[in-house]
């Protein structure tokens, strides 16, 4: 009964992931195989500024843009933890974004930013002041990456939060409330310290997403502008598809593998210490 | 009283505001959508002022959105349909069999790590792979790709379902002669349907949503799905406003659509296939 999963997961994602491997350790030239370099590529990715450069913008962007998703999706999931015709309407809202395929998402704030006829320029123009350059800036166009993620991505947070919090006890609640704890230190001394363990989850699940998140950048700025939002992934894709560096982009996309797979397992030991 | 009035304002005020938030940037899409291209990029108001379907036109004449939508539906509906069946068995395997050393954790901590390998760190290897097997541009090569993703997602949610299962259910039934196979699929099963669902609608989601191997492995209209599709109208100099949010609004349409008539498990769905 398991021979056939084997059989696809092995042929389809394993064997792979080993061939990737051993792509990492040659040089390349127009697809073709001139020499083997062994880790060659692996230190070549570490004296390179803009692979350096794009781990940093990647790991502000997911500090910034996981952040803001956990605080106000535990703000949203305490907001919707009642029951009633409104909260349940609102929270089949609040999740459409996490949805909506995420290359439109990269459209929707595309036609937000955009300094000609977005959404902000409409809206500037309209109050009669001079529209923004967004997605021209190299600040801003990051913080723009930012806060589409965060629209995007606050639902997911937001659901795991909600059903960590379903599921807490009632009891202590119930205790607080006969002590004459207001809410803020009913929050503070029994919500959050029985809600860390599926804030962690989430962050953590969140956090390994959010590390090689793609499609939305490649639609909304392709990098740009120059590597103010060239996520590492951005920048593996391109060292193949663009400037044909099999083996260095391998071996960049093998280091991010490492990275995800450490924080997995991290997460998986999580989740099973949850379980149980 | 004016205390409770103050309040339900407040609710009130908090909901509208998760609302706008929410739905505005999709309003925008579809707005822009409706307009003509004069008007988006001349006139810059904020709603039509009169309504057009010419950019939707333009995706189905002269463009290929009707080969992206039927290559989307067939491709997720072949790749989850494999997933589910390999899947569950799988699945079922790991919960009820013990194998030789404990295998079965191993097993089933394997497949979780592989489920959290971001597509982007296997991305070249199976570029590389389907180029030398004459795969690419073909749905097969698709299938293949999310069939093998699809299958460990299903592995991991489905597990946990079967586990819940008392064993004692199929052991009656086997005892009045029904085989491992007739019991699993007349007796486990059934009980496992609501995990099933919420496991499909998270795989369909999941996959119509895939954008990274689709940009990849594909490149005309016989094998591109709805994602390439809406993206290939983006990153010219002369952006066609118009047609992108047009192709924006159809790109996600499907999904949507998917999404409102599966509402009652779409929460489960999502949220399960997120933390389990």
């Amino acid at each position: 009964m398991l021979a056939p999963t084997m059989f696809l997961v092995l042929g389809v994602i394993v064997y792979p992931f080993i061939e990737g491997i051993r792509t990492s350790t040659g040089f390349y030239r127009y697809g073709k195989l001139v020499q083997d370099v062994g880790l060659g590529n692996y230190t070549q990715a570490f004296s390179d500024p803009a692979f350096i450069g794009s781990l940093f913008t990647t790991a502000r962007f997911v500090f910034f843009a996981v952040t803001i998703e956990t605080v106000i999706g535990l703000c949203l999931a305490l907001f919707c933890a009642r029951e009633g015709r409104i909260i349940r309407a609102l929270r089949m809202t609040i999740i459409v974004p996490m949805v909506v395929t995420p290359v439109v998402v990269g459209i929707v704030f595309r036609l937000i930013y955009a300094s000609d006829v977005g959404l902000l320029a409409s809206f500037a123009k309209a109050i009669g002041v001079s529209p923004p350059e967004i997605l021209g800036s190299t600040t801003w166009a990051f913080w723009g990456l930012v806060f589409l993620d965060a629209w995007e991505w606050t639902p997911l947070l937001f659901l795991i939060l909600l059903a960590g919090i379903q599921s807490l006890p009632v009891e202590p609640f119930e205790a607080a409330k006969v002590d004459g704890a207001g809410a803020w230190r009913t929050f503070v001394d029994h919500t959050l310290p029985m809600l860390k363990p599926t804030i962690l989850v989430a962050v953590t699940l969140r956090t390994i997403d959010a590390l090689t998140t793609f499609d939305q950048v490649y639609v909304l700025t392709r990098g740009g502008p120059g590597t103010a939002t060239q996520l590492v992934s951005i920048y593996g894709y391109q060292t193949f598809f663009t400037y044909q560096q099999a083996g260095y982009a391998a071996a960049m996309l093998i280091i991010v593998a490492v990275v995800v797979l450490v924080a997995a397992g991290f997460a998986v030991a999580l989740m099973r210490r949850g379980v149980r | 009283m004016t205390k409770d009035l103050a309040k339900r304002i407040g609710f009130l005020v908090a909901v509208v505001g998760i609302v706008v938030v929410t739905v505005t940037p999709l309003v925008w899409m579809v707005a822009t959508s409706l307009k003509s291209n004069r008007e988006i990029t001349q006139d810059g108001t904020l709603l039509p002022s009169a309504l057009t379907l010419a950019n939707y036109f333009g995706l189905f004449n002269g463009r290929a959105f009707g080969s992206y939508l039927t290559n989307s539906i067939f491709i997720t509906t072949v790749s989850v349909a494999i997933a589910l069946l390999f899947g569950t068995h799988a699945a079922y395997a790991l919960a009820r069999f013990r194998m030789w050393a404990r295998m079965e954790t191993y097993v089933g901590f394997s497949l979780l790590v592989v489920r959290m390998l971001p597509p982007i760190v296997i991305i070249i290897p199976v570029f590389l792979t389907a180029q030398q097997l004459n795969l690419l541009d073909t749905p097969l090569a698709l299938i293949a790709v999310y069939a093998a993703f699809n299958t460990t997602i299903v592995v991991w949610m489905m597990e946990s379902f079967f586990r819940e299962i008392p064993v004692d259910m199929e052991e009656a039934a086997m005892v009045d002669g029904d085989t491992r196979w007739t019991a699993f699929r007349h007796i486990v099963l059934p009980l496992a349907a609501p995990g099933l669902v919420a496991t499909g609608i998270f795989a369909v989601i999941v996959t119509y949503n895939e954008f990274l191997f689709a940009l990849v492995l594909t490149s005309t209209p016989a094998a591109e799905t709805m994602p390439v599709g809406a993206a290939t109208l983006i990153g010219r100099i002369n952006v066609d406003w118009g047609a992108m949010s047009a192709a924006g609004v159809v790109g996600a349409l499907p999904i949507l659509v998917f999404s409102f008539f599966v509402q009652k498990h779409l929460v489960r769905g999502l949220t399960m296939g997120a933390i389990k």
